[in-house]
């Protein structure tokens, strides 16, 4: 199922967060939302995911159109900050948010065990998540995200704060899950990460200033650097091009 | 909704500090009110001047004073001079004076045992005094203990219930939560039905502990009493539910109790409603610890059942649903309706 994004506008007040944006992720694709910090990319994923409304414009996941509870089953979602209990082990936490997609006892036990194999924390599967290190907080968050083996997981920020071989490592299990048929949508600010990603929607003040495949994107500009493509937009005042 | 109630359960319980705040801290607290507010053995000291007459004197050693018989030029240099001295009794040509250290409980203790002696040289007629509820005579945790059940089954509920739905809203979990196919009335009852567990345990400890071990008579039966308690600590979750709206982290909850608790212990039946003047007093009905307070005091000291608890009861659970449609409001911003 594709994500249909059609010329959706969002205002937080006066100030607007995301100014009549369209574009279409193709369905099993890694996409990746690309902009600085505060340029929209949480705004636009929160829109996709339901959890805001557009003032103008549609978001379809499939046909149906966003907010819809129903699309919740379907949606794997790791929020910027872990959202994570402190207090209980990460198996107490694979098991609290999988109980509520109705798994079963049996199914959701060999998921717990699989997504724990998955992000390499099976054997700290018993232990309270405030004594994980901020990887394995964002490895475990990722095991919640996977759990119930959703259509579209979207991932906001999910490398912040880590060092770059983590990094690396949570790279390659991303792409582990889309070889599952997963459409994965990440966030991101950093500029490296877009080699990882079929395609990147680059996002500058509000604006969709370019959406392409990543080889299309980096023959655009002089030095194969993703950043010069901002810069012009820029100068231009980041004007959609979608 | 009950996946939601075990998971604060456990993750209550795997927090001691917040065990130790819903189940021991309320306990520690009562005693230490049951102290400061229960039968005080303090004999006041009376400087009494030499002056006075022998058998005034003999009616003063037979009263609880504690007598001091010295030369008093000036009384107020007197108890400037003497620090542990509550007050001072002469008798002038001009007549008897009692001057007193400052307005306080001491000073009128002493002000009640001096009258006591005085009565004894110029017997008054004998005024037989009574009560309807209570006795003459009992000490302000007699009279006012029950105030103080409402109070701590609500304050601690609503701290515990508060600080974690910040943390939920701040951690990202309420916003992973709610992009779940959970629903919003799940997710409030399912808080309100965690925490009333510890509020089952919390309600039976409290009320035995001031009955039996405190001593704190009730007239009616203490099984409503628990029953109060319990919607107390329900109403608290929601109002806990609600407060953590408008906070951002854990001290902005601290900030905001002198705006949502304190003024309630003020209006919860500790000072007569009558006597707040500018019919403030009508403000207790925003209040729910005035209805989990009087709701008790109906029990404990009127010794009445449900006839007696049924509109307070009904005031909590209106408080309750006002608070849950606020909350229901509150978490549907999270899903874009």
């Amino acid at each position: 199922m594709d994500i249909h994004i059609h010329d959706v506008t969002k205002s937080f007040g006066k100030q607007i967060a995301i100014d009549r944006v369209s574009f279409t992720i193709h369905s099993g694709e890694i996409c990746c939302l690309l902009g600085p910090s505060g340029s929209g990319k949480t705004t636009l994923i929160r829109l996709m995911i339901g959890a805001l409304k557009a003032d103008e414009g549609t978001v379809q996941l499939g046909e149906t159109f966003m907010p819809n509870m129903k699309m919740l089953q379907t949606i794997g979602f790791m929020p910027q900050n872990d959202g994570l209990y402190d207090d209980l082990s990460a198996e107490a936490n694979l098991e609290f948010f999988g109980s509520i997609y109705k798994l079963g006892k049996t199914k959701l036990q060999a998921r717990i065990t699989d997504v724990l194999a998955l992000v390499e924390l099976t054997d700290d599967r018993k232990k309270l998540v405030r004594h994980f290190s901020g990887g394995m907080k964002k490895r475990l968050s990722l095991a919640i995200a996977i759990l119930h083996q959703p259509d579209f997981l979207f991932l906001d920020e999910p490398t912040v704060g880590i060092d770059p071989l983590l990094r690396r490592q949570i790279w390659g299990q991303f792409q582990a899950i889309r070889a599952t048929g997963t459409t994965i949508i990440v966030s991101t600010h950093v500029m490296d990460e877009v080699q990882e990603c079929d395609r990147a929607a680059l996002i500058y003040n509000g604006r969709l200033i370019a959406y392409d495949t990543i080889p299309h994107l980096l023959g655009q500009t002089d030095n194969g650097r993703v950043e010069e493509l901002f810069l012009i937009a820029g100068r231009a005042g980041g004007t959609s091009h979608a | 909704m009950r996946n939601l109630a075990t998971r604060v359960i456990f993750q209550t319980l795997n927090d001691k500090r917040s065990v130790a705040l819903i189940l021991i801290a309320p306990l520690l607290i009562l005693t230490l009110v049951y102290f400061l507010l229960g039968d005080s053995d303090y004999v006041p000291v009376v400087a009494v001047d030499e002056n006075v007459p022998s058998q005034l004197l003999e009616a003063f050693e037979a009263e609880t004073l504690d007598v001091r018989l010295d030369a008093v030029a000036n009384p107020f240099d007197y108890l400037a001079d003497h620090k542990d001295v509550d007050a001072v009794f002469e008798v002038t040509q001009a007549g008897t004076t009692i001057t007193l250290r400052e307005p306080s409980t001491k000073s009128s203790k002493a002000v009640r045992e001096i009258q006591a002696a005085l009565s004894i040289l110029n017997p008054t007629p004998d005024v037989e005094m009574n009560y309807v509820f209570g006795e003459e005579g009992q000490s302000t945790f007699d009279s006012f203990g029950y105030v103080f059940l409402s109070l701590f089954s609500f304050f601690f509920v609503f701290i515990l219930s508060a600080m974690a739905l910040v943390k939920e809203r701040s951690g990202g979990t309420l916003e992973r939560l709610l992009m779940t196919p959970i629903k919003r009335g799940q997710i409030i009852l399912g808080y309100t039905l965690g925490y009333g567990v510890f509020a089952v345990v919390q309600s039976i400890l409290i009320v035995l502990y001031t009955v039996y071990v405190l001593g704190l008579s009730s007239l009616g039966n203490i099984g409503w009493v628990m029953l109060t308690m319990l919607l107390m600590a329900g109403t608290a979750v929601l109002f806990g539910a609600t407060i953590s709206v408008f906070a951002r982290s854990e001290l902005q909850v601290v900030q905001m109790i002198p705006f949502t608790i304190v003024p309630q212990v003020f209006f919860s039946g500790l000072i007569p409603l009558d006597l707040i003047p500018y019919g403030l007093g009508n403000l207790s009905y925003i209040m729910p610890i005035f209805y989990g307070a009087t709701a008790i005091k109906e029990v404990m000291v009127y010794g009445n059942g449900f006839t007696g608890v049924w509109p307070y009861f009904l005031g909590l659970v209106i408080y309750a649903s006002v608070l849950y449609f606020l909350n229901m409001r509150a978490l549907g911003k999270y899903r874009g309706h």
